[in-house]
């Protein structure tokens, strides 16, 4: 204990606040980590922990609230003034230049910190050499970025931060997408690092390697801190209790329908280096979920299906018929939807109504004869499409880009669902989605396929596909690893059979080539 | 080993082949293109053009574009030529100043504009381009400077030579003095962006905004040499352009902005910023002004010349965007 009292904390947070349009994303944050300490945060998306980190480094500033920094008080930071203090942060896209080279990706916030002028390749090349021995690691300097893996980018981004002598690491989910051994050899750093001193806060969305990792974890629920806790004093039902403020207790799913004519039908499909030989069947009232670790060919297979991404053999039936799907635009005329992953930038027009977003999928349903668009009937149609799925909007020429995650997602959903898929492909529904809104969505899932659509859903989040699923195909590497019926998916210990499944340490995808460990 | 492997797959190698295999097809043609005289030739007309395709270069890395630098430089060029006839300072350092004045100026307002309205940079120098010709032509005037009003200091300058040689036929030719601001932008150019910080912070930003935030570039000030530094680049090429035609019309140049960013995109640099390259560049400029200069040897009329840079343009441009597309369809964004 005593060492502490006279040890000062690096950072304190006092009364932060920061609110978007009325809607607080933090309030009232107070929040300390001392040195050499790792400091999980944990909470749903949404909960304010994206907020926090970039206040602390300087990205944006706050409404209220006061950032003490090695007993330095700010009110607000500069970016600059945070890296002085020691500030780092690994941003869950790593923030790297992808056409520079290793070399200068790593050394290159060191120069600005040091307020440099010249730039000398050698020294640039002599601090990236240093940084990489202290964690271990070699690979090649003059590549550019873009040529690594996700794991050595993600190498590279750690590099980046310790040449700065950082005194605090903020890491943002770094661990989402890594396979099993890479997550090891990151957390393994990870401990290295505190041994040396350095203070981690790290915010992840899994759960046992925050247990494995924390000396303290800080749980935050819609913009608020819920309390500070000792790993031992939690466990994972108390966490996601705290987390969700509730029980979370989705009910689940079960097929009602009896119709067994498959609505798709794929056999044997694969792409070169995207997946291989998969095949199943889905039917009316299926949902049927994908899981699998980023790489593993999950999101590959679905745009295949939506003809984004070409399978190079396989066949895929739709209702019976062999069909070829090589357009978006094929797959609408087999009554195939697809919600994609990244709603904000693959799905939705942000900068246009509400009404717009919706009937954008209605157009010949609501033009004449002539081709002229009957805006009566848009607006009748994106009204009872905001009714029918519960879009809270003060009215239908709302710009979307005003809206809540929840919101947003229920809008492009709304504009599949307008359009009466027999099948709905859903990437990821419920990304950056709180907590009310998911429930809602699984209710919207649920009752498409209560009335025989069969439904594709793409998760990551384990209680999400136990929740909506009846059937699940576990991918790794390009392949199904195994197929889940609904008594499979109704046992306790699921959630740990399919996380080994997905990560099971094989020959994977990511190359690791080029280092040596 | 890797570094010659790695020339082998670069733009810059290509665009050396071009140039080559163009240059033998014509000369075959008409065998007075392999002559000194006709090199130096090229290289004098290739001046100005390569001294606005620097400045382009170094708005394309940054991730923007610039469209507003000939009118920058016929301001420049126009300006100072109508100033040294106006209060009789015929000087040609004097020239440099005022147009390479008038060029920071300029580039200073695209700037600031850019900075702080977060203008699309198209929209931006587009804009600005009217807005700076019509500027110049409201308090400089549209009369044209002929080539025996000008002063002579910039005739003078127009008809340098470094040294000097007789041809065969008997004309003199000789190494123009326009090298010496060439190599000087090229030598300046390739400083500032591999060795210094600032540098490094343009490419970062073309690599990507946020990040380059991030790390703690002050892009403000990054953004401010960019266009200032354009605004320069054509403010010499002003000059350097009165000189090399030797009459002025205010009306000349502008238009013909769209065929120096050509070159530069030949030349490798990206429209989506973050990439070029300075050797690109020059190989770029080279390919554009040899098509509009041998089209005369090879018998076609000057009017295949945009024909040509289109077509070339269009291969190097597909070639990269294809290579983007695999790249990118690895990393599983589906564009088309």
């Amino acid at each position: 204990m005593g060492v502490y009292q006279y040890m000062q904390e690096i950072l304190i947070t006092e009364g932060l606040s920061k609110s978007y349009g009325g809607v607080h994303a933090l309030k009232d944050f107070n929040f300390a980590v001392k040195p050499g300490e790792i400091h999980c945060l944990v909470g749903e998306n949404g909960s304010g922990k994206s907020t926090f980190v970039k206040i602390v480094v300087g990205a944006i500033s706050p409404d209220r609230g006061e950032i003490i920094l090695n007993g330095h008080r700010y009110p607000r930071l500069s970016p600059i003034q945070a890296i002085h203090e020691g500030i780092q942060v690994i941003y869950q896209d790593l923030s790297l230049f992808p056409h520079l080279s290793v070399a200068e990706n790593i050394a290159i916030n060191r120069l600005i910190a040091q307020g440099r002028r010249w730039v000398d390749q050698r020294e640039i090349k002599n601090t990236a050499e240093e940084q990489l021995t202290k964690i271990g690691i070699s690979l090649d300097l003059s590549l550019p970025v873009e040529e690594l893996s996700t794991a050595n980018k993600q190498i590279v981004a750690i590099c980046r931060a310790l040449s700065l002598d950082a005194k605090l690491l903020f890491m943002d989910e770094p661990t989402t997408a890594l396979t099993k051994v890479e997550v090891d050899r990151l957390l393994s750093i990870v401990m290295e690092l505190k041994q040396k001193g350095l203070s981690v806060v790290f915010i992840s969305h899994k759960l046992n390697e925050v247990f494995e990792v924390a000396d303290i974890i800080t749980i935050l629920r819609d913009g608020r801190k819920v309390g500070d806790f000792k790993p031992q004093d939690l466990d994972y039902k108390t966490l996601t209790f705290h987390m969700t403020g509730r029980k979370v207790e989705y009910p689940r799913y079960q097929r009602q329908i009896e119709d067994n004519t498959p609505l798709l039908e794929v056999k044997n499909l694969s792409r070169k280096g995207n997946f291989e030989n998969i095949s199943f069947q889905l039917y009316p009232g299926d949902v049927i979920g994908l899981i699998g670790l980023l790489g593993s060919g999950r999101t590959e297979l679905a745009l295949s299906l939506f003809g984004l991404n070409p399978p190079d053999s396989g066949q895929i039936y739709v209702k019976g018929q062999p069909v070829k799907i090589d357009s978006p635009f094929i797959a609408r005329r087999f009554g195939i939807g697809l919600l994609p992953e990244d709603r904000q930038t693959k799905g939705l027009f942000l900068k246009k109504s509400v009404e717009e977003n919706i009937s954008v999928t209605l157009l010949e349903k609501i033009v004449s004869k002539l081709g002229v668009i009957r805006k009566k009937i848009k607006r009748l149609y994106s009204i009872q499409a905001t009714e029918k799925m519960r879009i809270v909007v003060p009215d239908v020429e709302t710009t979307v880009q005003n809206l809540s995650g929840g919101n947003q997602q229920k809008t492009i959903f709304a504009r599949w669902a307008m359009t009466d898929p027999s099948i709905f492909i859903l990437d990821s529904p419920t990304v950056g989605v709180d907590v009310g809104s998911k429930a809602e969505i699984y209710e919207l899932i649920q009752s498409f396929a209560a009335k025989g659509v069969g439904i594709i859903l793409i998760t990551d989040e384990m209680p999400e596909l136990i929740a909506n699923c009846n059937k699940a195909l576990v991918l790794r590497n390009g392949q199904v690893v195994a197929e889940l019926s609904e008594k499979d998916l109704s046992s306790p210990d699921v959630s740990g059979r399919i996380q080994l499944l997905m990560s099971t340490n094989g020959n994977n995808r990511h190359s690791r080539k080029r280092e040596e460990v | 080993m890797r570094t010659t492997k790695r020339f082998f797959t670069r733009n810059e190698f290509y665009l050396v082949i071009i140039i080559v295999m163009y240059s033998i097809i014509v000369a075959i043609k008409n065998p007075a293109f392999l002559s000194f005289e006709n090199f130096f030739d090229l290289l004098r007309a290739a001046s100005g053009k390569l001294l606005l395709a620097l400045g382009v270069l170094v708005v394309l890395i940054s991730g923007g574009i610039d469209v507003s630098f000939t009118a920058i430089a016929i301001f420049g060029g126009y300006a100072s030529a109508r100033l040294m006839l106006a209060t009789g300072i015929d000087s040609l350092a004097f020239a440099f100043l005022v147009s390479v004045a008038i060029g920071f100026i300029l580039g200073a307002i695209n700037a600031l504009i850019i900075h702080f309205f977060r203008l699309p940079t198209l929209i931006a120098t587009l804009g600005t381009s009217s807005v700076f010709f019509g500027l110049m032509t409201i308090l400089v005037g549209t009369k044209s400077i002929n080539a025996g009003q000008m002063p002579s200091s910039i005739i003078n300058f127009g008809s340098a030579r470094l040294f000097e040689a007789v041809a065969p036929s008997g004309n003199t030719y000789g190494l123009s003095a326009f090298i010496i601001p060439v190599v000087i932008a090229i030598f300046v150019t390739w400083f500032i962006l591999y060795r210094t910080l600032l540098g490094r912070g343009i490419f970062a930003l073309g690599n990507s905004e946020e990040s380059a935030k991030r790390v703690g570039f002050n892009l403000f000030l990054i953004r401010f040499f960019v266009y200032t530094y354009v605004g320069l680049l054509a403010g010499i090429m002003g000059v350097v352009y009165v000189a090399e035609v030797r009459w002025v019309n205010p009306v000349s140049l502008v238009g013909t902005e769209l065929s120096i960013i050509a070159a530069a995109v030949i030349g490798g640099a990206k429209l989506t910023g973050g990439e070029g390259t300075i050797l690109g560049t020059i190989l770029g400029i080279t390919i554009i002004q040899l098509l509009y200069s041998t089209l005369v040897f090879l018998g076609l009329s000057s009017s295949w010349n945009d024909l040509f840079v289109g077509v070339i343009l269009l291969i190097s441009v597909s070639i990269t965007s294809y290579q983007q597309r695999l790249k990118s369809r690895r990393n599983l964004t589906f564009s088309d």
